[in-house]
């Protein structure tokens, strides 16, 4: 695979700027926009799933193939999402366990 | 190329050998047809298969930089040269001064033999996709 999945570019996040409180307030870059991006994206690729099933049962010509990768697409999406999540979460707790 | 691009391959794959199913059928199911709107026996149906042009400069750069790996699709559906077979039956309505009638010059066998095989290419796409699915999955392990 290269580095991306589509729609969800695994770009090199900018931790310094959720670390250094000086920036912390800026909008752009920022882990949580990356995040939100993901899935944003993740929601697109479901929502096309859901358009393509609709076509198929509703006769308007639309492939039950296609339906059928659209549908795959968003539930690997998602996985992936799910995964990253989990790393995360994981992460978070493992910091937050920490004795000083 | 992503692993995604993947699998919109083997979709395109999949729908120019469904459009083949499509045509065989109507092939098969016109064997014995004598009558058609344009006049005279029906005309056995070929598909023609084309690789998918790259759409747009961004199209254009990105199969430039991917070494090239395009999807197919059914560029046209072309009829069939050869003349329509005579067989005589001078009591077929549509039969000409001779008694003579035209049907289409179509072979059930070679019909079925070309469904099977459209089915088969079908089944290989689906493999592919597959295959294309579990990678993504494997990749996913890692995360675990």
């Amino acid at each position: 695979m290269s580095n991306s999945i589509q729609g969800l570019p695994l770009t090199n996040v900018d931790f310094t700027a959720a670390v250094n409180p000086t920036q912390a307030t800026e909008p752009s870059g920022g882990f949580t926009d990356l995040l939100q991006k993901a899935v944003q994206q993740v929601d697109g690729l479901q929502n096309q799933a859901q358009t393509k099933i609709t076509d198929v049962v509703k006769g308007n010509g639309g492939d039950l193939h296609s339906a059928m990768i659209a549908v795959e697409k968003a539930d690997l999406s998602f996985q992936l999402m799910l995964q990253v999540r989990n790393k995360i979460v994981a992460a978070y707790q493992e910091v937050s366990r920490m004795n000083f | 190329m992503d692993l995604f691009s993947i699998l919109d391959l083997s979709g395109h794959a999949l729908t120019a050998e469904r459009q083949r199913a499509e045509v065989v059928t109507a092939n098969l199911a016109n064997a014995e047809t004598t009558r058609t709107p344009e006049g005279g026996p029906y005309v056995r149906k070929h598909v023609l298969f084309e690789t998918d042009a790259p759409g747009g400069f961004g199209g254009a750069l990105n199969s430039a930089i991917e070494r090239n790996t395009r999807g197919v699709h059914v560029s046209a559906v072309v009829p069939d040269q050869t003349a329509p077979i005579k067989r005589y039956d001078p009591g077929h309505p549509d039969a000409d001064a001779n008694g003579f009638v035209s049907f289409p010059a179509i072979n059930p066998t070679e019909e079925m033999v070309d469904l099977m095989s459209a089915v088969r290419s079908y089944q290989l796409n689906t493999a592919a996709i597959s295959a294309t699915k579990s990678m993504i999955v494997q990749s996913l392990e890692i995360l675990r």
